[in-house]
């Protein structure tokens, strides 16, 4: 999987214009309103919106994780597979072989990076449309499996009492603790991500997504490529299912249905796609946006269904996509 | 209970499931020729049939055959009505054209949530009784099914071999850009795809309403079975419809005769998976790249 080419990134992907619009005050200025934001809820004292927040943490981690994937131009309707698959390895390594944290939540980082890189091994030499239809059907099947192994996993019932997260003897116990692990794992998620955009690698994600052919031509393998973001993505999810079954204490075969994985679709899509900035402000916004509805699930997800639609038709590239946005990213507009 | 009479009962068994699968897959199969679109929200139309039949027999006092034909009509109008004001915009774009399904399922489903409640409601049996054929025992309600999943098809094969606008849709699936140079028209065309293609997926939702229950939750499985059958049959081909959803409804209910129905189900996935390894277009696909 490696690629000797190094293409220059096309036309609109932030990363070499980036270099050129360098730290401008609107850049300064975006920035230290980000760390307001993610500083904010260490001086929140509602656990209740401190929940949202870590809530907001973990979301970006899938999402950002779907991200590459779907900057290769495909699309996965498991995440919340690969967030179930890591948050059951991870709970039923720490509690079987009494595993460390740290240990049973890369083991399920890797459990899922491997499930993704098997199926995308083998549907993702298909046209576009079937590795999504395969991937719904994964997401579907997944559940059946956990609540078939009622033995291991609980079955409907799921697990309970999951100890919370510990890492060299510091114990993530309260909610302000957990953000701060959630929000460092993000960041990180991100940080990843901005970097990987800058390599050869981060150009070929491009490259595939734009133009499969050309890539091609160019020495690309776009099976490859998509094979790659795909098993990455799927370990971001993997990883951010330890940290959820940590934080939450229980899961069950339901916490990881395709409504949730439609749902990170939805952030995607209402963030930008093809933006590093996408996950977090789909997260942003679409996370605390049930309370709005509360108590009126249906006329929330009537909302979800039609600012979908809405957003593909007139705002294609998200709310990312605007010139606010495309300008904090470094684009010249 | 002996062998013959399990095989006996589960390749019937089989054959009255497979034709429900035929009738949602040939749909999806068709919506998907003609727009390119793979139609998440074809499960949903499922269910709306389900709830006209429910609806046109239980209040309205309608008999069965005028509830189906009331449910196929009524899915039509309403498949091209959004196909003109919703998905326009979307023919030929395959990713986006698939979210927006996805969007468009959850409007359908919730709006049927919140009109008729989340509770599973049952539909008196249009026949009661039973057919035997030596040991062999099917209830006459899916014997109906049968008799008319068999009828929907046969038109639905007329019109497409037949009539002018069948032989329009064909071309389209065929080759869009020739059948543009033909002359056929995008803004007849593209609506009646989609209309005819949800349309089969409510009439199957009639069909079996009065075997299984009625709530707005019904239309999920379906709908995977249907993914199943196309990815097996190969995406926009019929006649590889048709074979898939035969071969699915038979191991399907052979399996569960041997085995409980999720472990069936994982073992078909995992088949699934093998024939596109070996044959990545399908059973009877064409390969494109």
């Amino acid at each position: 999987m490696k690629e000797e080419t190094t293409i220059a990134a096309p036309a609109g992907s932030g990363a070499d214009i980036e270099a050129a619009g360098g730290m401008g005050p609107l850049r300064w200025l975006a920035l230290i309103v980000f760390a307001g934001i993610v500083a904010v809820p260490l001086f929140m004292t509602s656990p209740f919106y401190i929940h949202l927040a870590v809530l907001v943490c973990l979301n970006v981690t899938i999402a950002s994780g779907l991200l590459m994937l779907s900057r290769t131009g495909q699309l996965s309707l498991c995440q919340a597979a690969f967030v179930g698959v890591g948050a059951y390895v991870s709970v039923l390594t720490g509690t079987h072989f009494a595993f460390p944290f740290l240990l049973s939540a890369l083991l399920g980082a890797a459990a899922s990076a491997l499930v993704a890189f098997l199926l995308g091994a083998a549907i993702l030499r298909l046209r576009g449309v079937y590795f999504v239809l395969i991937t719904f059907a994964f997401g579907e099947l997944f559940r059946l499996a956990m609540l078939q192994a009622a033995p291991i996993t609980g079955g409907a019932n799921g697990i309970a009492g999951i100890p919370s997260a510990s890492i060299f003897g510091f114990d993530f116990d309260t909610r302000k603790a957990f953000y701060c692990l959630a929000a460092a794992v993000a960041l990180a998620s991100l940080a990843f991500l901005l970097a990987l955009f800058r390599t050869a690698k981060g150009h070929a994600i491009d490259a595939a997504g734009q133009n499969p052919n050309l890539a091609e031509a160019t020495g690309i393998s776009v099976r490859n490529t998509q094979l790659f973001a795909f098993t990455v993505g799927s370990g971001f999810a993997g990883l951010t299912g330890a940290l959820l079954a940590s934080y939450v204490g229980y899961i069950s075969p339901e916490s990881f249905n395709t409504s949730v994985s439609i749902g990170v679709v939805i952030m995607l899509v209402v963030g930008g796609r093809n933006s590093v900035l996408g996950p977090l402000i789909g997260s942003f916004i679409m996370t605390p946006l049930p309370e709005l509805f509360r108590g009126a699930v249906q006329s929330q997800n009537i909302f979800y269904g039609v600012a979908l639609i809405l957003i593909l038709r007139f705002l294609p590239q998200g709310i990312a996509g605007l010139r606010l946005f495309r300008r904090i990213e470094g684009e010249q507009v | 209970m002996n062998l013959q009479f399990l095989l006996g009962q589960a390749l019937t068994n089989g054959l009255v499931i497979g034709l429900l699968y035929l009738l949602m897959a040939i749909g999806f199969t068709l919506v998907f020729g003609v727009m390119r679109i793979a139609n998440f929200a074809h499960g949903e139309f499922y269910m709306l049939g389900a709830f006209v039949a429910f609806i046109t027999v239980k209040w309205l006092g309608l008999p069965y055959i005028a509830s189906v034909l009331a449910a196929f009509a009524l899915a039509l109008v309403l498949g091209w009505l959004i196909e003109v004001v919703v998905l326009k915009p979307f023919r030929g774009d395959e990713l986006n054209g698939l979210i927006a399904t996805l969007g468009l399922g959850m409007i359908i489903q919730n709006l049927a949530l919140i009109s008729f409640g989340p509770d599973p409601q049952s539909m008196p049996a249009t026949v009661t009784g039973v057919f035997k054929m030596g040991s062999i025992v099917v209830p006459l309600s899916r014997l109906y099914v049968v008799a008319f999943s068999a009828a929907v098809l046969a038109l639905l094969w007329f019109f497409l071999m037949h009539t002018r606008s069948g032989r329009a849709l064909r071309a389209v699936v065929e080759d869009i850009e020739i059948a543009r140079a033909q002359g056929i028209h995008a803004h007849i065309v593209y609506p009646l795809g989609f209309g005819l293609g949800v349309a089969l997926a409510a009439t199957a939702g009639a069909l079996m309403a009065p075997v299984f229950s009625v709530s707005p939750f019904i239309g999920a499985t379906p709908l995977f079975k249907a993914f199943i059958v196309v990815v097996l049959g190969g995406l926009g081909s019929i006649p590889g419809a048709a074979l898939a959803s035969l071969l699915l409804g038979l191991a399907e209910s052979l399996g569960s005769t041997f085995f409980d129905g999720s472990t069936a189900d994982m073992m078909i996935f995992v088949l699934v998976i093998l024939v596109l390894v070996i044959r990545p277009s399908g059973l009877l696909g064409r390969a494109e790249n």
